[in-house]
């Protein structure tokens, strides 16, 4: 009997102490040497700016003055009394903080893709900006959401670093560790000067611009933003006035870009009822359907019925992308893609459902843009690029699924065309059906938009990334969500659109 | 049970919820309507020694909301996890008037049968993690028929497979691994035979406790990362055929009460036992 109590005892043991996970929050990545320096950088063409000299910078004190070499003894004495957590937090940051920035803003997309729910008396509240805290919190970062927050963070950080290196060297004062053999760089060392601050931009354009996507992390965001700042210091990337400097050109990009975001239409995307039954009635009135939420209770307007009127960053006119029309319901396109539904839902293989799982990136996620996001970061350690050069992938991907979504949602509610769910009788499916119509694929077009892009600049992996697009956008038809043609014709919608970015991409002076 | 002795046990299980704890808010939810979830449970017990059982067990479920419902979600349905386990009595002892009470020890082992998924709360068949479970019981019986038993277990719980590499658990995980969290299982049991000891009646409670996990987001899906709590009741009956030796059947009703990130679902369930010598008796 005590035999077995040892043995059970043991069991017990074993299985607590084994099997423990390490389950990563954010891309774990070392710091690494840059594949370029991109020393003419500077001289790239800005997103909003109208040159990297747009921001007035003055010129810093020298590397021998004696308020620089104060500054020096001052990043060392912070270094002696580091503590493992400054530690922890120079390791996290890495000397290339844009992902890291990236990262924090799909969390926080994540954080608040939360749909509203219904109030008791069945009507739903909506988020509203002016009162962000509730009833119902503000924002809800849907996709559309999500990816111009993601827009304009990456064109304010791409022009924040096209700015900060017209600087650099311009005025070519190098990192403390270069200057003081006495400072320890706690990343590769490399020669490009460190005035202004290249991290100190990123930070602050990107705390400024998510405090204002996301205006109840305020004081969540200030805090890490000054441990940011904090860790440049302590890294020997930076001495207090080139982060003082590179704040300069954070606020300055992040004030334009949310200039920009204030005037570009997006707080007229949530309709009223009255605007949506409008919008509604005119696509029954050409086409002789329209599309209907059937949630209960009914919520009565659709999602941001007005996103496709938001302003465009690289196309002037969103009706130049608007795809044909989606088939009549009697047209034998469309029978047949009613038995390709019902049978894909009848004979679910697990191959199909891992694919509508893996990327269905719904409701608490972030969002498909936040995947391709996260999808890019991985390419771009692993390509090894600078800050700047990270910045730009970011940038124009951005941009374009903005784009993308901006024309997807202009399809939508032109055609306003139904879900599977409401044409076919009983139908069931396994992913969510979104409150918005149907034609074309969100999925599909921020897909094909962002792979596009990536295969643009990383051509040796545009094979692979353009299948994932076309298997992502495949995805929700097998969920049960979408027809066949909302996703292919979607996928050449997001191709084409991504086209009108990748022009601009191609004479920014980076090439 | 003794040595040499076997049990089978066929039981069928529905249970339904149209409320459920988000968090710790009691909540309808017309886009899941009211959620069926019926379970199937083979179960076969097997006398080692006198002293020592192995258990097994291999539930088949399945889910679905009633229509009409908001969401149109498809439900699930499969063979869930099978079950194996060994129940050893550590010690039994007389005590006056011809009174009982006894110590037993049981170590349980459970993982998913199939390629269920987990991530599909809730309608997902199960949790879809290995769960290592280690119980102590003790049971005081009265010669006349009255009993109690309390029971405290921990459910030592691994990790499930999404199908997706993200998701948000109070922050960013970017891996398809799930830490589900491992729990307490409590249970107290009032009962008594009747009838010459051919029924037993059983009023008890069940409560779970999870040490670590998430709240459901308001309005969201839960998802097996929940910190699931709940104190459920339950009353059963199970009589013993005497035309027919070995043969019993058995029927029972639970209802959870009170809980946290869990269903307010109320289940009946019936089955039939039937013991048999699967070696011959020694002594006979």
């Amino acid at each position: 009997m005590l035999k077995s109590k040892a043995f059970i005892l043991a069991i017990a043991t074993a299985s607590l102490v084994a099997c423990k996970k390490d389950l990563p929050t954010h891309l774990a990545y070392d710091s690494y040497d840059y594949s370029g320096t991109d020393e003419n950088g500077g001289d790239w063409t800005p997103i909003l700016l109208s040159s990297g000299e747009e921001v007035s910078l003055s010129p810093p004190t020298s590397a021998t003055s004696a308020t620089y070499l104060a500054e020096i003894e001052d990043v060392k004495k912070k270094q002696e009394q580091m503590t493992d957590k400054d530690r922890e937090q120079v390791n996290y940051w890495t000397n290339n903080s844009v992902n890291r920035w990236n990262e924090i803003a799909l969390e926080l997309v994540a954080k608040y893709n939360l749909i509203p729910g219904p109030n008791e008396d069945g009507t739903y509240t909506l988020p509203n900006p002016l009162e962000p805290s509730g009833p119902s919190i503000f924002p809800f970062s849907h996709p559309p959401y999500a990816v111009r927050a993601l827009a304009y963070l990456s064109v304010a950080q791409f022009d924040g670093l096209i700015s900060a290196w017209h600087y650099k060297y311009t005025y070519n004062r190098l990192a403390p560790y270069m200057n003081d053999a006495g400072v320890a760089s706690a990343y590769p060392k490399n020669n490009i000067p460190s005035y202004p601050s290249d991290g100190a931009a990123v930070a602050s354009a990107s705390r400024a611009i998510l405090t204002v996507m996301f205006p109840l992390e305020a004081d969540y965001l200030a805090e890490v933003e000054s441990e940011h700042l904090r860790s440049l210091i302590l890294s020997g990337s930076n001495v207090q006035s080139d982060i003082e400097a590179g704040r300069v050109i954070g606020e300055y990009v992040a004030g334009i870009a949310l200039t920009r975001a204030s005037t570009d239409g997006m707080k007229y995307a949530q309709t009223n009822k009255a605007v949506s039954d409008s919008i509604k009635a005119a696509a029954f009135e050409r086409f002789g359907w329209q599309w209907e939420n059937l949630e209960l209770p009914v919520r009565p307007v659709g999602l941001t019925p007005l996103f496709g009127m938001v302003r465009m960053w690289n196309i002037d006119n969103v009706e130049d992308v608007r795809p044909t029309a989606p088939p009549a319901f009697d047209s034998p396109e469309f029978l047949a893609d009613v038995e390709i539904l019902k049978n894909y839902a009848d004979n679910m293989t697990d191959e199909y459902r891992r694919i509508a799982n893996f990327w269905q990136d719904g409701l608490g996620t972030y969002t498909p843009p936040g995947h391709w996001n996260t999808i890019a970061k991985e390419l771009i350690v692993k390509n090894k690029m600078n800050p700047l050069r990270t910045a730009r992938v970011y940038a124009y991907l951005n941009m374009a699924m903005m784009d993308a979504g901006i024309s997807c949602w202009d399809a939508k509610y032109y055609y306003h065309y139904p879900r599977p769910i409401q044409l076919i009788e009983g139908f069931e499916t396994i992913a969510g059906t979104p409150n918005f119509p149907s034609y074309t694929s969100g999925h599909s077009v921020f897909s094909a938009a962002g792979a596009e892009v990536l295969a643009y600049i990383f051509p040796s992996e545009a094979t692979t990334l353009r299948g994932w697009a076309e298997e992502a956008a495949i995805s929700r038809v097998y969920g049960g969500i979408h027809w066949t043609f909302d996703a292919t014709i979607g996928t050449e919608q997001g191709r084409k659109v991504a086209g009108y970015t990748l022009d601009i991409a191609a004479v920014d002076g980076s090439e | 049970m003794d040595a040499r002795k076997a049990c089978v046990l066929a039981n069928y299980d529905a249970g339904t919820f149209d409320q459920y704890w988000e968090g710790s808010l009691l909540r309808s939810n017309e886009t899941i309507a009211t959620v069926h979830r019926n379970t199937a449970l083979p179960m076969a017990a097997i006398g080692i020694l006198d002293q020592l059982n192995l258990y097994l067990g291999a539930p088949y479920v399945s889910t679905h909301s009633t229509y009409p419902n908001g969401g149109k979600f498809a439900g699930a349905n499969g063979f869930q996890d099978f079950y194996i386990g060994l129940k050893y009595r550590v010690f039994q002892k007389k005590m006056k008037q011809d009174n009982t009470l006894a110590g037993f020890l049981n170590v349980g082992f459970s993982a998913p049968m199939t390629n269920y998924l987990s991530d599909y709360m809730p309608y997902s068949i199960g949790f879809g993690a290995p769960e290592l479970s280690y119980r102590g019981v003790l049971q005081y019986e009265l010669s006349k028929g009255p009993y109690i038993r309390a029971a405290a277990a921990y459910l030592w719980r691994g990790y499930t497979e999404a199908e997706r590499d993200y998701y948000y658990n109070n922050g960013s995980y970017y891996t398809p691994w799930m830490d589900v969290p491992s729990a307490w299982n409590f249970e107290a049991v009032i009962g008594s035979w009747f009838l010459n000891k051919t029924l037993k009646v059983e009023l008890a409670y069940n409560g779970l406790r999870s040490l670590s996990g998430d709240d459901i987001r308001p309005y969201n899906a839960p998802q097996p990362t929940n910190m699931v709590h709940w104190d459920r009741m339950g009353l059963s009956a199970q009589y013993f055929i005497e035309k027919v030796k070995g043969l019993s059947v058995l029927a029972y009703h639970t209802r959870v009460i009170n809980g946290r990130n869990a269903a307010k679902i109320s289940n009946f369930g019936g089955g039939v036992t039937y013991q048999f010598n699967y070696l011959k008796s020694k002594n006979k």
